[in-house]
């Protein structure tokens, strides 16, 4: 059984542009929903011996004028609190008003971060990103050509894109360890990527009778096997971290998964599809195209 | 040497440093750092704001690191964990502290002593000109009483303080001198804008002695002495971030990661020994190895290298995934040596020309991986970083495993007649 993955390109273009489009619309309308350690703030987790009401906390806080906090509970004993960013004096106040409104509790986390740390983590981690794209585009001209590079590194911003749409539309809170998930993305995607160029490479030098279009899809047929392998292998432990890892780690595992996926995707229907579009482009190979371009479809 | 035995060598070495491993990890519970968010505890970030006289230095930092773990050092907390980040940040971490307030003021106090000339003094205190002198020239404090009493500080200035201290205060005779500890200058009142005392500078003082006075406690005096001895801060801190993890959400995380860390790793064995038969077998094996060998690994950085490795819950993040990319390099491999068997080569054909050219692929794969990784690590703050530094140090375990392991063993299985027979494999001969 042989796919076609070159010759219908342009309904994986389409399917791409359009969950990319109502990503970036959503990034628009509803933008993204930035952790504490973007912002500077407190966070507050505390567990009570008792049973509470969100509504008591509100009361509590609003005594201290932080009435418009973000109060969260996670079940009946416990509550998770984002305020403003505050001193320690504050802090300490915080703690004290909710202990003596609603009795005895134990912090279990108290995290407060400064605004310009969060500068300091968006800096660095932008820096982080296109620092890492320019490191892989010359590695892998290096190692490939170019022309490699350039799609791999078009299907990564492919993968980006998909996964700040999606974490725009979910809402889901965006953290430092989200960063660290959507660079840990791009290894992933360009790894599926590089299995499949090393064998169109190996592929082009006896490229007989094809186009470089069929040349690559059967390429993608002989290791599709392989990709489907090595994303499952990678997606499986996500999937467990999904299902099993806590809170703080489930975000975590959400970016890597919907990473993962676009990653597999793209290495095949967006990598490889425009890589041929590049190719194709060169007299070697348009001669070939006009030669045996309309046989064997 | 034949090529088996070099392959049976290769093995023996590994299973040796397997067994290496182990020996070093147990028991496990003693062996493994923790981090404070899987055990609880108080972790500060504290960032140096540069001011005019107290700039931010490669040098001026490594004191103020210095200076932080002796404080630290004296307030008695098992385990503390003082380190550079970045170019101007200080990361601090005491585990199981059981109150985080005292450790916090003392650790917060920046302790940047100046003496600073009261320009005029107005109905809401007085207002202070540009420093003169800084903490840093105080040789020695401590604590006396003056002759009605009450408590004061006397300091020593270092040969080079003595001089400065001395030019001061010829120039200040008659006029006001404030001494101030990390001024505020925000603050409405004195205290809170931290002037401890602005004496009128009766003369010159050039012996290089002077003492602190003014309206505080003998608790106060004890904390100034304290501060000033262990060296006042030579740069401005402020806390960046401060996160106080409860002992029971640390126990909690951490039964989370290991759970899901099991499941990952039984997941990708099942999923391997399914598709692969016994080269998932082989699979299994390698990840064996691969995870014994990491926490070894681990445990020996903490326990032969001055580099501490604490385990943080991105940290597991980190390691959790690369138990998929060493997964990946089998299949990478595997899926090789079978399109190989079934191009009609045989088992020991395909193991040895499989890996060639799966190596290959594999090496390239991961460099990229560990370009991003190493980025990371170079650029990155926390939580970031920790998980940077599993992974990468992942990577380069598997490349090992595979290598030395993995290839080994599979070449010495290939061999065997018995385990030629394709339905091991999971393949059928001359299929495509």
């Amino acid at each position: 059984m042989k796919l076609e993955f070159i010759e219908n390109k342009k309904y994986w273009f389409w399917l791409s542009g359009i969950v990319i489009s109502i990503g970036i619309a959503s990034l628009f309308l509803r933008g993204l929903n930035y952790g504490l350690e973007f912002k500077g703030g407190v966070f507050f987790d505390l567990s009570f011996k008792k049973k509470i009401k969100i509504e008591a906390v509100r009361e509590s806080l609003g005594k201290l004028g932080l009435g418009t906090s973000v109060i969260q509970l996670v079940n009946e004993k416990e509550v998770l609190i984002r305020t403003r960013p505050l001193n320690k004096d504050e802090q300490r106040k915080v703690v004290e008003m909710i202990q003596s409104d609603l009795g005895e509790l134990e912090i279990r986390d108290l995290k407060n971060v400064s605004p310009s740390w969060g500068k300091e983590i968006t800096r660095s981690s932008i820096a982080a990103l296109l620092l890492s794209l320019v490191g892989i585009l010359i590695y892998v001209s290096f190692k490939f050509e170019f022309k490699m590079a350039l799609s791999a590194i078009i299907a990564l911003i492919h993968d980006l894109l998909v996964v700040v749409g999606i974490y725009s539309l979910a809402g889901k809170e965006v953290t430092p360890a989200t960063v660290a998930a959507v660079l840990t993305i791009l290894g992933y995607s360009i790894y599926d990527t590089i299995v499949i160029f090393h064998r169109i490479q190996e592929n082009s030098r006896n490229i007989g009778r094809r186009t470089y279009g069929m040349m690559v899809n059967d390429s993608i047929n002989q290791v599709l096997v392989r990709s489907i392998n090595t994303s499952l292998t990678s997606i499986l432990p996500v999937v467990s971290i999904l299902i099993f890892g806590g809170e703080t780690l489930k975000d975590f595992a959400f970016a890597l998964f919907v990473g993962l996926v676009s990653g597999a995707y793209s290495s095949i229907f967006t990598a490889s599809p425009i890589l041929v579009i590049l190719k194709e482009t060169e007299p070697l190979y348009k001669n070939l195209k006009r030669k045996y371009g309309k046989i064997a479809y | 040497m034949s090529q088996r035995q070099k392959y049976l060598l290769s093995v023996f070495f590994v299973l040796a440093l397997v067994v290496a491993s182990v020996y070093l990890i147990y028991p496990p519970a003693k062996s493994t750092r923790l981090g404070l968010d899987l055990k609880g505890g108080l972790h500060i970030v504290l960032t140096a704001r540069p001011l005019p006289k107290a700039p931010v230095t490669e040098e001026t930092m490594e004191r103020a690191k210095v200076v932080i773990e002796e404080r630290i050092n004296k307030l008695g907390v098992s385990e503390p964990e003082i380190s550079r980040q970045g170019s101007n940040s200080i990361l601090v971490q005491l585990p199981g502290v059981k109150d985080p307030r005292e450790a916090l003021d003392i650790i917060g106090k920046t302790a940047l002593l100046e003496f600073r000339p009261v320009t005029t003094s107005t109905a809401e205190g007085l207002v202070l000109g540009e420093t003169l002198m800084t903490g840093e020239y105080v040789k020695d404090a401590a604590v006396d009483f003056d002759d009605f009493g009450k408590p004061k500080v006397d300091i020593e200035f270092t040969p080079e303080g003595a001089k400065k201290f001395d030019q001061i205060t010829a120039e200040m005779v008659g006029k006001r001198l404030a001494i101030v500890l990390d001024y505020n200058p925000k603050g409405r009142t004195d205290e809170e804008k931290g002037i401890i005392s602005a004496p009128v500078v009766n003369e010159r003082i050039s012996g290089g002695r002077a003492e602190i006075t003014g309206d505080f406690t003998i608790d106060f005096a004890k904390k100034l002495a304290l501060v000033l001895q262990t060296g006042s801060l030579p740069v401005k801190l402020d806390i960046s971030e401060s996160r106080t993890v409860g002992p029971t959400l640390g126990s909690d995380s951490l039964r989370a990661a290991l759970i899901a860390g099991i499941a990952g790793l039984v997941a990708v064995v099942l999923y391997m020994i399914f598709f692969y038969r016994l080269l998932g077998l082989i699979t299994a094996g390698a990840l064996a190895v691969f995870s014994t060998l990491f926490w070894g690994t681990i445990v020996a950085t903490n326990k032969f290298t001055p580099l501490g490795w604490t385990l943080t819950l991105p940290g597991i993040a980190g390691i959790i995934l690369s138990i998929g990319v060493a997964a990946d390099s089998s299949v990478v491999i595997f899926e090789r040596v079978k399109e190989e068997i079934r191009a009609g080569k045989s088992f020991k054909q395909a193991a040895d020309k499989g890996f060639t050219f799966g190596f290959k692929t594999m090496v390239i794969a991961d460099v990229v991986t560990l370009i991003a990784a190493l980025i990371l690590i170079w650029q990155g703050v926390g939580p970031v970083r920790g998980f940077a530094i599993s992974l990468s140090v992942g990577i380069g375990i598997d490349l090992f495993t595979t290598f030395f392991f993995t290839h080994p063993l599979l070449s010495l299985l290939s061999s065997s007649e018995a385990l030629n027979k394709s339905l091991l494999l999971g393949v059928r001969k001359g299929v495509a």
